[in-house]
């Protein structure tokens, strides 16, 4: 874990023989000028560096697995006091076993037991802790590693269904169209057959692309007006203006549609006689700004929940672009507006 | 001559069933109606045998004008695509014709029509416990005042009184009947909007001003216009749930 805790890998394999030496010559020169022999210091530093890595590695192990609760915290103090008493006293017997016959190291021995039992102990405990934070921040990364593609997931989910909604109403109600539309008028029928394919191929070829130009949004709304106007021509007026320019702007699609979809079924569906709906593109510092109006009757029968609706278009804005600000509607005098500001770049 | 009806909001589409129609010589179209109003008013006037109803239109839809009717002629729905009408109307309808239909399609449909019409006890259209709504989803409730068509949303209703196969609307406009049962209209409204507080009564909760005691066991409503409600027992119980007391 303490190898891993470093971004580079590269950096975090030389942590532990980094720290190997500097605990030997930490341990060389304190014992240096204690008056023993430098074969004695030498060893003496040996095992103990040999010891100290070892009880470092146990550290990582235990602590990668485990990371103590509240309840046995304790364990936090408890392991690193033992395991370090543990290391001194094996380090004393060896040491005792290995110069057996000279009095003046084992009594320096004797006398630093308690010294660096003391020094094992406080870098354990500080290991410990250290290991703790690390497994903690290394499990929070990975938490919020997983919740990203989790949002990612659940986006394209929720993408891919918004676009699935697609009216099967209009689409039946166009086919019924162009049945009426063979015996009485087959030109026209004709022309909704091509009119009513060029709109549903737009729709398929928009699902695989994130952006696309604000040209061929127009133009495919353009073919949606045209398919409303051969299925209620007697009622439907369009107004659309677009500011010299614009064209060319890149945006999301299924942003402007469901507006102007919106606008048809409260519009043209809600309400008796003829219809206005008037459609504004205009390009404001680095928004595009797109103003829909139709009218609306608040006592109007309209099909509850089919269509994208306004709440998916506010949806698809968070989605895309993090704001909740860019979708403005109201009602007045038997009019709704509806304001959209799409941020583009160039 | 068999006298029909077509309405449908696309003038495509009514053409159609028109010129369907007119393979039989023994139906006369009297009308050819594009929403609701129209067709109610061309209702009253011809009292036609058949109507040619499609469901989704402006102002009213295919439903809420069928209500409306005392006599009901029978019908033939004929809709593109409704998300309950398919299901719900399997049993009680006439035939429902989905858009597009072919012709063979619309012959079955008439011959349909014509075995059942030959025997006079002609079935209510509407059924027995009303249209399909859905549930809670109600935003307005179409009544009729005279020969004409009102519509009142849901939120400027004060209270519902049951009178037998009536329920009587109470508005800050007046009082409106209308042919439904109040637990019909109970449960196309929102639960969290309106209450049942009596057998007889559902009150919007808008418009609660108070609940007094009355009598063991039964309480009275005061609403913000004065008018006091009979409350029963379990209405009460209904009335503490909802308004969290």
């Amino acid at each position: 874990m303490y190898l891993t805790a470093f971004s580079s890998s590269n950096f975090g394999k030389w942590t532990l023989p980094g720290i190997g030496c500097i605990w030997f010559l930490g341990g060389y020169f304190l014992l240096l000028h204690q008056g023993i022999s430098e074969e004695q210091v030498l060893v003496d530093a040996f095992f103990l560096t040999l010891l100290f890595l070892g009880g470092v590695l146990l550290l990582d192990r235990v602590f990668r697995h485990y990371t103590p609760n509240r309840k046995n915290g304790f364990l936090l103090v408890l392991f690193p006091l033992l395991l370090s008493g543990g290391l001194a006293w094996g380090h004393a017997q060896l040491l005792s076993w290995w110069f057996a016959k000279e009095s003046d190291y084992l009594e320096l021995l004797e006398a630093s037991f308690f010294y660096r039992w003391t020094v094992f102990g406080l870098v354990f405990q500080l290991l410990a802790v250290l290991a703790v934070v690390i497994s903690k921040v290394a499990g929070q990364e990975e938490l919020s590693r997983r919740e990203g593609q989790l949002l990612q997931l659940s986006k394209e989910a929720e993408l891919a269904q918004l676009r699935q909604q697609l009216q099967p109403h209009f689409l039946f109600n166009s086919l019924n169209s162009i049945h009426a539309l063979v015996l009485a008028s087959p030109q026209r029928a004709r022309d909704m057959v091509l009119l009513l394919s060029d709109f549903l191929r737009g729709t398929l070829r928009s699902e695989g692309q994130s952006w696309i130009s604000l040209a061929d949004e127009i133009k495919y709304l353009s073919m949606y007006f045209d398919i409303e106007r051969v299925r209620f021509g007697h009622r439907l007026l369009v107004d659309l203006q677009v500011e010299e320019g614009v064209e060319g702007l890149k945006i999301p699609p299924l942003l402007v549609q469901p507006l102007v979809e919106n606008a048809i079924k409260y519009g043209l569906y809600g309400t008796l006689g003829e219809v206005k709906i008037s459609l504004r593109f205009q390009k404001e510092g680095n928004y595009l700004q797109v103003n829909v109006e139709n009218p609306f009757d608040g006592q109007a029968s309209v099909p509850a929940g089919t269509g994208f609706g306004l709440s998916s278009v506010e949806r698809r804005l968070f989605l895309i672009f993090g704001r909740t600000d860019l979708l403005e509607k109201s009602a007045a005098q038997g009019i709704f507006r509806v304001h959209l500001k799409i941020p583009v770049t160039g | 001559m068999i006298k029909a009806l077509i309405v449908d909001d696309e003038p495509l589409a009514a053409g159609l069933v028109n010129e369907f129609l007119n393979a039989y010589p023994q139906f006369e179209v009297v009308a050819i109606c594009h929403d609701g109003f129209e067709a109610f008013k061309a209702i009253q006037a011809h009292q036609p045998d058949l109507i040619f109803l499609d469901i989704q239109m402006p102002k009213i839809t295919g439903f809420e004008l069928l209500e409306l009717l005392e006599n009901p002629p029978a019908v033939l729905f004929t809709t593109a695509f409704d998300q309950y009408a398919v299901q719900a109307f399997d049993a009680k309808g006439l035939d429902y014709l989905v858009k597009p239909f072919s012709e063979a399609r619309f012959a079955q449909a008439i011959a349909r029509f014509l075995s059942q019409h030959q025997t006079p006890a002609t079935s209510n259209i509407v059924p027995e416990e009303g249209f399909p709504v859905l549930p809670g989803k109600s935003t307005r409730l179409v009544v009729r005042v005279k020969n004409e068509l009102k519509v009142i949303q849901v939120q400027e209703v004060r209270y519902v009184e049951a009178n037998d196969d009536y329920i009587s609307i109470h508005t800050g406009e007046g009082k409106f009947l209308k042919k439904m049962t109040l637990k019909q209209l109970e449960e196309s409204l929102d639960p969290e909007k309106f209450a049942r507080v009596h057998r007889s009564f559902l009150v919007n909760l808008q418009e609660v001003a108070g609940i007094e005691p009355y009598e063991k066991e039964s309480y009275l409503l005061r609403l913000r216009t004065g008018q006091k409600i009979p409350v029963s027992k379990t209405g009460y119980a209904r009335l503490r749930q909802v308004l969290g007391l």
